[in-house]
């Protein structure tokens, strides 16, 4: 593919001017921080490498995991025609929505000595024993189920474009099914498989809340817990030590960034009609049973375990019909509980970074071709490895340096900004691998047509990137609603998100409420994705990725 | 002897305290304007301690923002880089906290604070920061735990292997005092932790993880602050709190002014509402043991002059609590 002038420099260098507002500032601005006495005194403490080279081991196994598991998941409901397709693929995005604190708990409470599961089957082991999810195994798996929906959405952001042409070509030179799909479709999926795993990769690296809530207690430290422990320690070296590791980390990151980067890699091919997946075979039939008992395992599980303790008065009170309150639901709907407040606050932020985020996506992905855009990008994804709280620390140091900047601080306006920099990797992503695939001669044509470069965004590009734009939205508003640590520094007098009301009621004390307002808020953002869903009917087809 | 620090001698050197006269300032001009809190305070209480507040202050308003000494920290040290401090008042969990800021020379010794009838030793004698309440750090255990700890040896009986969890010091400004306070005791010590940390201590979270932990018998004991237990033990949840015979850790929920606060009067007026008999009642009412030995402590706790406390260098505690944290940390693997 010859590099070709970009057509729209305009856009280009908007695109540039966002990421480095949006992205690069921030970071910058967090590790100018680094540089001072502490940096040579950090690279010789023992703790910081080992929890660097563990890092890296439970991300790069999370990556593989997420990758199996994405990849099996797209095979078997984006290329066949299984039954409940479209119910199964949305069942498989589910996970994102379960925050990462309620899906350890749940399997801490199913691996330990109160299991009711366990209990029930005479399995349990004697009080005392050492949690089988706590450790390195527990997280690579935890942290790969939630990473398994970012590589079937960036698969699914690319199977519209597959053009549907080649599969009957394949058949018609001989080709059994399943060898056209193996050695015709899945390579070009490929740049998917790969934005998808350096994403999950990305995520699991700076995930804090499993790596807190698995690896504390299994004395396996990740660099995240090992940030926001120094974060924590009192004295005014922290934030030097804090920027400092949060370079390292960056470092350990490139592996996920590069694969983004080659994911990106331009090579058009021609739009033809869209792909039709092939008649379910007797095997993916047969498959559908073991993704049942996934789905179930990652879903059903949490969710029964966040019902059951939402309902019983106190705390390790057993449920049974006896103990089943509805009095902590109540509560959190009682005037005064900032519940509904709550919900506003996250819903206005998730929603509007989404939005915006996808509004920008436009733009970068197509600018892309140019270098200094695809590098300025890998920058800007940077706050999404970081964890929340060096991105949240990183906006105060530069807002608060700004002039006027006191105006915006302390206000949502802070929050929707530092979500816009964690969450730019994640809009950007599905949409930058599909925005390489386009058919540049269609871009040509329009212009040949004397199209303007507004008609042509609107017009050309617009139609077959918006499953990836959608793709990244969803992903955003679902990960943004339930955010803690960000919003938990940056909050204002009186505002609180949902993530920080669930924080701040289990902080003291009262998780029967916290798991009311959560199983609400659960209920609440798949109500929205339903809706979405009702709406979608009049979007174009593939523009939900659960309505292929 | 000085492990017979308890409330009685807290209560005599409070008598022998000047009592600052009430009500002889008339001069002293009502405070009013704006007040930025920032607090560790669960998040009802601090919403009734203000609004109590600014019922006895009108003129003032109170903007407060709630979160984790370690969220609130980051926070407040990234608006110092940043040269733009917001907090005129800070009520956070523990001592040593303050006792780092002061050396850094960001509180404002106030000597206007009023401190009632609380104990001159639960403030600074600097008077940079003053302490609020007592909370208390001892055993919690789940009621069908398999016996009943006396003190915190026995914690290290073969039939509690594995069996106790622990706030990490990260996360926990009363589980650090905590660390130390059992270090520095010389019938537990470093030995203690040691030892503890081979029968399977695992800190992890804050206190409301370790009373999930216990109460969720996931674990049988734990080391958790006083309130917690006391409280969803009278709603019918599973534990039981238990004083050690060789007394509790304390911290104090101190309340300090920054050197940099642009409205220290309503501050300052802010911290000896606090520390007056209504201030120390609402404490009480919140379930917090009060700092005034005069007012009634909550239901469900023991009478305070029972309550015996670790001895405790606050000094040599705030000059070692970085390596002492770290070492804490290399024994239990993190």
């Amino acid at each position: 593919m010859p590099r070709r002038r970009w057509p729209l420099p305009a856009f280009a260098t908007l695109a540039l001017l966002w990421l480095a507002v949006v992205g690069l500032a921030p970071a910058l601005r967090l590790l100018a921080e680094a540089a001072g006495p502490a940096l040579p005194r950090l690279m010789q403490d023992a703790a910081v490498w080992r929890a660097a080279g563990r890092s890296l081991l439970v991300a790069g196994g999370a990556a593989a995991l997420a990758t199996l598991l994405g990849a099996a998941q797209a095979g078997l409901l984006l290329l066949r025609e299984v039954p409940w397709r479209r119910g199964l693929i949305f069942l498989c995005i589910l996970p994102l929505l379960v925050p990462a604190q309620i899906l350890a708990l749940a399997f801490i409470q199913m691996g330990g000595p109160s299991s009711p599961l366990l209990l029930a089957l005479g399995l349990a082991p004697p009080l005392g024993t050492t949690n089988p999810f706590y450790g390195a195994g527990g997280m690579i798996l935890l942290l790969g189920i939630q990473g398994a929906p970012l590589v079937l959405l960036a698969i699914a952001a690319l199977v519209r474009r597959v053009p549907g042409e080649l599969l009957p070509a394949a058949r018609g030179m001989g080709a059994s099914p399943s060898t056209a799909l193996r050695q015709v479709v899945w390579p070009l999926l490929l740049p998917g498989l790969l934005a998808g795993a350096g994403l999950a990769f990305v995520a699991a690296l700076g995930n804090f809340g499993i790596a807190a809530l698995l690896g504390i207690p299994g004395r396996y430290v990740l660099l995240p817990v090992l940030i926001w422990q120094r974060l924590s320690a009192t004295g005014p070296a922290a934030l030097t030590q804090v920027a400092a590791l949060s370079l390292l980390l960056a470092v350990l990151a490139l592996p996920g960034l590069l694969a983004q980067f080659l994911a990106a890699r331009r090579a058009g091919w021609a739009a033809g009609k869209p792909f039709q997946p092939l008649p379910a075979t007797p095997l993916a039939r047969a498959a559908l049973l073991p993704l049942s008992l996934y789905l179930l395992l990652v879903l059903g599980l949490p969710l029964v375990a966040l019902v059951a303790s939402a309902l019983v008065p106190a705390m390790g009170v057993p449920v049974s019909p006896a103990t089943v309150t509805l009095r902590h639901f109540a509560a959190t709907l009682a005037p005064g509980a900032h519940t509904l407040a709550a919900l506003g606050n996250s819903l206005l932020l998730s929603g509007g970074a989404a939005l915006l985020l996808a509004a920008a996506a436009l733009p970068v992905a197509l600018a892309l071709r140019h270098r200094a855009i695809r590098w300025a990008t890998a920058g800007a994804d940077l706050p999404y490895a970081l964890p929340g709280a060096c991105t949240a620390v990183s906006v105060i140091l530069l807002v608060l340096g700004l002039p006027g900047g006191s105006l915006v601080y302390g206000t949502l306006g802070l929050i929707l900004f530092a979500y816009l920099a964690r969450f730019q990797a994640l809009a950007l992503r599905p949409v930058a691998a599909a925005a390489a695939r386009l058919d540049p001669a269609l871009e040509d044509a329009a212009r040949g047509m004397g199209a303007g470069p507004l008609l042509r965004l609107a017009a050309v590009h617009l139609p077959p990137l918006a499953p990836a734009l959608t793709a990244g939205a969803i992903l955003v508003m679902l990960l943004a609603v339930n955010e803690v640590t960000v919003s938990s520094l940056l909050l204002g007098p009186g505002t609180v998100t949902l993530g920080v009301l669930v924080f701040n009621l289990q902080d003291g004390g009262q998780s029967p409420q916290a798991a009311a307002v959560s199983c609400l808020s659960l209920l609440l953002v798949a109500g929205l994705m339903a809706a979405a869903t009702l709406l979608g009917r009049r979007l174009p087809a593939g523009t939900l990725p659960w309505r292929p | 002897m000085m492990r017979r620090a308890n409330f009685l001698l807290l209560g005599l050197s409070a008598l022998a305290a000047p009592l600052l006269p009430l009500g002889a300032s008339p001069a002293r001009a009502e405070p009013s304007g704006s007040l930025v809190l920032y607090t560790s305070q669960l998040e009802p209480d601090a919403a009734r301690t203000v609004e109590l507040f600014q019922k006895r202050h009108p003129q003032v308003k109170v903007e407060w923002i709630r979160g984790g000494t370690n969220q609130i920290m980051p926070r407040l040290r990234a608006e110092i880089a940043a040269g733009a401090p917001r907090a005129d008042v800070l009520l956070l969990a523990d001592s040593l906290t303050f006792e780092g800021l002061k050396q850094e020379g960001l509180l404002r010794p106030s000597p206007e604070v009023q401190t009632g009838n609380t104990p001159a030793a639960v403030h600074d004698p600097d008077r940079t920061y003053f302490g609020t309440k007592l909370l208390t750090t001892g055993i919690v255990m789940n009621t069908r735990a398999p016996f009943t700890p006396k003190g915190w040896a026995d914690l290290l009986r073969p039939e509690a292997r594995n069996m106790t969890a622990m706030p990490a010091p990260a996360v926990s400004g009363a589980a650090a005092i905590h660390v130390q306070a059992v270090a520095q005791a010389p019938s537990l010590g470093w030995g203690y932790w040691e030892k503890l940390a081979e029968a399977g201590l695992q800190p992890r979270g804050g206190n409301g993880a370790v009373m999930q932990a216990v109460a969720g018998g996931e674990r049988a004991f734990g080391m958790v602050v006083d309130y917690m237990p006391i409280r969803e033990a009278t709603k019918g949840a599973p534990v039981r709190f238990i004083f050690p015979e060789e007394g509790v850790s304390a911290i104090t929920e101190p309340a300090a002014i920054l050197k940099s606060s642009k409205n220290p009067e309503a501050a300052a007026a802010f911290i000896s509402f606090l520390l007056s008999k209504e201030g120390q009642e609402l404490a009480s009412s919140q379930g917090f043991l009060p700092a005034d030995p005069n007012v009634v402590p909550p239901e469900g706790f023991p009478d305070p002059k029972s309550i015996k406390l670790l001895p405790f260098d606050a000094g040599r505690a705030a000059a070692e609590r970085e390596q002492d944290l770290r070492r804490f940390n290399q024994i239990v693997g993190q």
